[in-house]
């Protein structure tokens, strides 16, 4: 056994310098050298890689160009066609995205005809390639709809979604505050997986997770079209955050108690006068440095 | 083992390298195989043009099997032909004449004798003894060419061995 390992370790050339030793003494050992040495003399005839490639060569173009040429501008068309396909698809599909900023109110037509007037602060936004299946706004902030006649129209907010068929109605959808009223036609409001039906003059409104009495509203139109906020109970806070959305300060509230409650309004348009509505009925008194103001009791 | 990256045996790059790596290996193995008369050279060539003429088909990894088995195939039809020379030349012909003057008689013997021998081998063991001590190939080099294990190898080259011991002693 031990002769064959060894024999097997030499064959492989891995025999180590102890191992080789008693290789050589095998009894055979002579006969194994003379062997391997008389087969060297059997060895394939010498084959030259480098001129047997260059040989190879001229056998090997005419293959390759004859597939290939036509291949590779088909290919780069394809390619621009296809990233040309992909960006319209792209851009065909993607949501077309109004935003406001504070103190900036826009009117945008819907491809219906429907309008829709974003109040400040606000993003409205909508897919007009699949509008005819599905007329469906995403609102972030607060708008007045008027809504052309035709299929259900919904509008998707993070508190609920209104639906709607044809009417004219405000949404109002800030920090912990979401309002509907309905002026013209019939709106539904889901909101935490319930429906309710607002007729023309009545309000949804859900602050601070608290539904709120429905009050009529006698206005044709939500009072901010025409430059003023108004409100009917509202914690001041609310308030404030309006304040914020419609001039571009900062108000400090630290001073005082927010939770009060405010019925008033303010104008978009004089930051005097409007500061002197929401402060005088209330009690408070104000400073202005620069950019912020700072309320506080009178 | 080439970068799995250069996918495409098509490159003329990366079929030269293929062709460096693998014609001596090939050609040793034909002629091992099958012996001079079928000129092992010609094909080497012919297994490399079939290479070239599927290149977009055959990933470079497995490139080495391809050669192998078509080599042998080609091998093999040639054969079909050439049965009758076959039975004449049965054998891989070479001779040195390397030898010391004074045995030249007993070397001529033996070297007849081993001739004979190694053309009694079965062609799977004359491959794998002849790669292994004429072109001084390790068991694991051998058994990646053939793709085989190691231990087949060994068997291979063990049993070939012996199999020329016993026949030599013989005559």
């Amino acid at each position: 056994m031990k002769r064959e390992e060894l024999i097997k370790k030499w064959l492989d050339n891995n025999l180590n310098t102890e191992e080789q030793n008693a290789f050589e003494q095998l009894e055979d050992y002579n006969d194994l050298i003379k062997m391997d040495a008389t087969l060297k003399g059997f060895k394939a005839p010498e084959f030259s890689i480098n001129q047997s490639y260059e040989a190879l060569k001229p056998k090997l173009k005419p293959e390759q160009p004859a597939s290939k040429q036509w291949i590779k501008p088909l290919l780069r068309i394809a390619a621009v066609l296809a990233i040309a396909l992909s960006v319209y698809m792209y851009t065909s599909n993607l949501d077309t995205e109004v935003n406001t900023i504070i103190a900036e109110q826009t009117t945008i037509a819907l491809p219906d005809n429907s309008t829709v007037e974003l109040n400040a602060n606000s993003s409205l936004s909508f897919n007009e390639k699949s509008w005819s299946d599905n007329r469906e706004v995403k609102l972030n902030g607060e708008a007045f709809f008027k809504v052309a006649k035709g299929q259900k129209f919904d509008v998707i907010t993070e508190e609920g979604i209104v639906s709607v068929l044809g009417t004219q109605f405000n949404v109002k959808q800030r920090e912990s505050y979401f309002e509907v009223t309905c002026y013209e036609g019939l709106v539904g409001v889901t909101h935490n997986n319930k429906t309710i039906k607002l007729k023309p003059g009545h309000t949804f409104t859900f602050i601070d997770g608290k539904l709120l009495a429905n009050e009529k509203e006698n206005a044709v139109q939500p009072i901010w079209l025409h430059g003023e906020s108004s409100f009917k109970s509202v914690a001041l806070k609310h308030v404030i955050a309006e304040f914020e959305n419609q001039y571009s300060i900062k108000i400090h509230t630290d001073q005082i108690d927010t939770s009060r409650l405010f019925t008033g309004s303010f104008t978009h348009n004089n930051l005097d006068l409007a500061l002197k509505s929401v402060t005088i009925p209330l009690n408070l008194s104000y400073s202005i440095s620069g950019k912020s103001i700072l309320l506080k009791r009178e | 083992m080439s970068k799995p990256l250069q996918d495409n045996i098509c490159e003329s790059q990366l079929f030269e390298r293929l062709y460096k790596k693998h014609a001596k290996n090939l050609h040793d193995f034909l002629y091992y195989k099958f012996g001079d008369h079928l000129n092992p050279q010609d094909q080497v060539q012919e297994a490399f043009i079939k290479l070239w003429q599927n290149c977009s088909k055959i990933k470079p990894d497995k490139a080495k099997s391809y050669l192998f088995t078509t080599a042998s195939n080609l091998t093999l039809n040639v054969l079909a032909h050439k049965k009758v020379v076959l039975k004449h030349t049965q054998q891989p012909q070479k001779h040195t004449t390397n030898v010391t003057p004074e045995f030249v008689l007993q070397e001529k013997e033996y070297h007849i004798k081993l001739q004979k021998a190694i053309s009694n081998l079965t062609e799977a063991q004359r491959v794998a003894f002849l790669m292994n001590r004429v072109e001084g190939k390790r068991f694991k080099e051998i058994a990646e060419l053939l793709d085989i294990s190691v231990k087949g190898v060994e068997k291979r080259i063990y049993g070939a061995l012996k199999k020329l011991r016993e026949e030599i002693d013989e005559l």
